[in-house]
């Protein structure tokens, strides 16, 4: 045997667990990809696994909502080399953090009808970047299968993948979609959202949520104006934008447009 | 075996969907506590759609959930639909039934081989069981990709379904594409019968079986189907679904982020796959009659541990009513778009669907501008978990009395009965109510 497999950890901290069943749903590739890979801590898919040895590779998907996540994830890094952050929740906080201002005490009692919950030891929602630093980062609600599949094989030849940083409107535009801002008058995120999904949404006629999460400098002030010449209300849009990347454009603008909101 | 006190810790269990684990406490040789913990961080999904737009909700809501986003959706597109007061076009219904089959392809495949079979046949997993079962294994995966094709093509995509709108699709599928799905269902049923012969050959142990209530929707027509809009129990009670907060009692306990379920009466209940053949079983045509004969000869039994055989069963199921939706959709024109009119008002809905793990329902109330006022979802693993602890207590006096053998032993027989149920955790731990 010329060298050792590179042992690998796949872990979910809080979310939907779609990011690993997107590696499941590698179908026809999972068993080959498996073979040259030791998975050896991968709860999800196994019953026998070991949570302490080191490890080559690790992919983690979801938020930090607890403070056991936050435990995991810190002694996930501790033990790995290239650590891959896999799906929106996990490199930019995604649909969990949309309403992070909104405090924890007032959501539990609405969903458990009585606070404080000591049991329940939920923070805000953050992403994984948040508090530890990753290797590689794969946006996504879920991940593309296709851009998971680069990561895995870049990394077991040693190497880095590398991604072009197209936004969603250039796939769209490439596949002469009617575009949803100028036809159809609605908040579109595909200028500012990252490609790699083939602009799945605008082309079912359904504008861009931004599920991706941001490019590295989307021009987010001319999309927001844009969409406000076209008479759509500061409220719709602020809406429409407290979705996937709330935080990030809290931090670009948005908290302007939110006020126009109602409180509860 | 020690009659003085110990306590049995599975702190973290594998091949199920998020995070939970098991705690057994005896005492002098009795059974003193039973939990399931759940410790999956709460997203409080509902309480945040609150002040959002009703055409917001499907594209939240779905991600509650991977495995069962589709479930999510077009139960979600049900009850915002009855809200509004519209019906859905025959094309649209069809069109939902055959994602709702798509999807219960795709769980069932994968619950069935990847996550419980490796207990029967003695591997940790699915992986692990390629290297002994390369064929069966290949074939499973390929019938799990079928599942994520119907979802890909009538919902655009395999999870969190994008395609999927208020009042219709925003793109209809190609006459060709649904031929093709069509033909692939029909080469995927002799292989799997090939896989009810294998089942049958495997005797499942009754450590665990209980008297147990089964609950599941009755089909919306005759026929066994996974939409309807009335509530039936295994003693022939029967409620509209509209009722549901009648019928399911929720309560909040210690060890869990989920809540639990049981019926007015106090009892706990079973949903899914093994309910639902409880139920309706009877209805079923063709060749999945045959295989629940082959797999059920004395009928359905209240034994839990049957739950994958009876995914099974439902699996043969969905690849013969899926080439009959696929023929019904043939049969309209080919369009691109289907979309109902409708006016904004005021309303309050609910929608309920049998999703692979057993009955979901959505409930959502909306004022006169369409923003969301209140949101509910009860998920079938929530309203199992109550069932599942007590389950597991039966199991433990058992196996304890019988003296099973070593204590890892016992740990995977208790293992086998919580993955059974096919729990999805993530999903759970969202049962809330404004």
């Amino acid at each position: 045997m010329a060298k050792s497999k590179p042992k690998v950890g796949i872990f979910g901290l809080t979310g939907c667990a779609g990011d690993q069943l997107q590696i499941l749903n590698c179908e026809d590739q999972l068993i080959p990809l498996a073979r040259q890979m030791d998975i050896v801590d991968w709860v999800m898919a196994s019953s026998r696994n070991d949570h302490t040895c080191r490890l080559d590779i690790a992919f983690v998907e979801g938020v930090v909502a607890t403070e056991r996540d936050l435990e995991s994830l810190k002694e996930i890094r501790a033990r790995t080399k290239t650590l891959v952050a896999l799906g929106t929740c996990a490199v930019w906080g995604g649909l969990p953090a949309m309403h992070n201002e909104i405090p924890r005490e007032v959501l539990q009692r609405e969903v458990y009808h009585s606070s404080p919950l000591h049991f329940l030891d939920t923070v805000e929602a953050l992403p994984p970047t948040h508090f530890v630093p990753f290797e590689i980062t794969l946006p996504g609600c879920p991940i593309e299968r296709h851009e998971f599949l680069r990561v895995a094989h870049a990394l077991l030849a040693g190497a880095m993948p590398e991604f072009h940083m197209l936004p969603v409107c250039w796939e769209c535009k490439a596949k002469e979609n009617l575009c949803r801002v100028v036809y159809f008058q609605e908040v579109c995120a595909g200028a500012m959202t990252r490609g790699g999904c083939g602009a799945r949404c605008p082309s079912h006629a359904v504008a861009c949520a931004g599920c991706r999460g941001p490019l590295e400098e989307p021009n987010y002030d001319a999309n927001i104006t844009m969409f406000a010449d076209r008479g759509i209300s500061w409220v719709e849009i602020a809406r429409k934008m407290s979705q996937f990347s709330a935080p990030v454009w809290i931090k670009q603008g948005l908290e302007k447009e939110v006020r126009h909101e109602r409180r509860r | 075996m020690s009659a003085a006190g110990r306590s049995i810790v599975i702190p973290h269990l594998g091949r199920v969907e998020g995070h939970g684990g098991i705690f057994v406490k005896v005492v002098g040789g009795r059974v003193h506590e039973v939990n399931m913990d759940i410790f999956e961080g709460s997203r409080y999904y509902e309480a945040l759609l609150k002040g959002k737009h009703f055409l917001d909700v499907q594209g939240v809501i779905t991600r509650v959930c991977a495995i069962c986003s589709a479930g999510h959706t077009v139960a979600a597109l049900a009850a915002l639909e009855n809200a509004l007061g519209i019906g859905s076009s025959p094309r649209v219904f069809k069109m939902r039934g055959l994602l709702t089959l798509g999807a219960t392809i795709e769980s069932h495949a994968l619950h069935v081989f990847a996550l419980a079979l490796p207990d029967f046949l003695g591997f940790d997993s699915v992986i692990a069981m390629a290297e002994k079962y390369p064929r069966e294994v290949t074939f499973a995966l390929k019938l799990k990709q079928l599942g994520n094709r119907i979802q890909e093509l009538i919902g655009g995509r395999a999870v969190h379904p994008v395609n999927t709108l208020v009042g219709g699709f925003g793109k209809l599928p190609r006459h060709r594409d649904l031929e093709e799905i069509r033909a692939a269902l029909a080469a995927a049923q002799g292989p799997l019968a090939g896989f009810v012969e294998l089942a049958a050959s495997i005797e499942v142990p009754d450590f665990a079986a209980r008297p147990t209530v089964f609950v599941a929707l009755r089909p919306h027509e005759e026929g066994y189907r996974f939409r309807g809009s009335t509530l039936c129990t295994s003693r022939g009670e029967e409620f509209p679904v509209a009722e549901y907060r009648d019928v399911v009692r929720e309560f909040t306990v210690e060890h869990s982020h989920a809540k639990h379920a049981a019926l007015a009466s106090g009892e706990t209940y079973m949903v899914g796959s093994l309910a639902r053949l409880a139920l309706w079983g009877d209805r079923l045509v063709g060749q999945a009659r045959e295989a629940f004969q082959r797999l059920f000869p004395r009928g359905v039994e209240e034994n839990v541990l049957t739950n994958t055989w009876a995914q099974l069963v439902e699996l043969v199921h969905c690849l013969e009513r899926g080439q009959q939706v696929c023929e019904e959709l043939l049969g309209l024109p080919e369009e691109e778009r289907e979309m109902q009119d409708y006016r904004v008002r005021a309303g309050r809905g609910v929608g309920a669907i049998e999703v692979p793990r057993g009955t979901l329902i959505h409930e959502y109330s909306f004022d006169d501008d369409g923003i969301i006022e209140s949101a509910n979802v009860i998920t079938p693993t929530a309203q199992n978990l109550a069932n599942t602890e007590r389950d597991l207590r039966a199991a433990v006096e058992r196996l304890l009395a019988s003296d099973v053998g070593s204590e890892s032993i016992l740990k995977l027989k208790l293992e086998m009965v919580a993955r059974a149920y096919d729990p999805c955790i993530s999903c759970s731990v969202h049962v809330t109510c404004l």
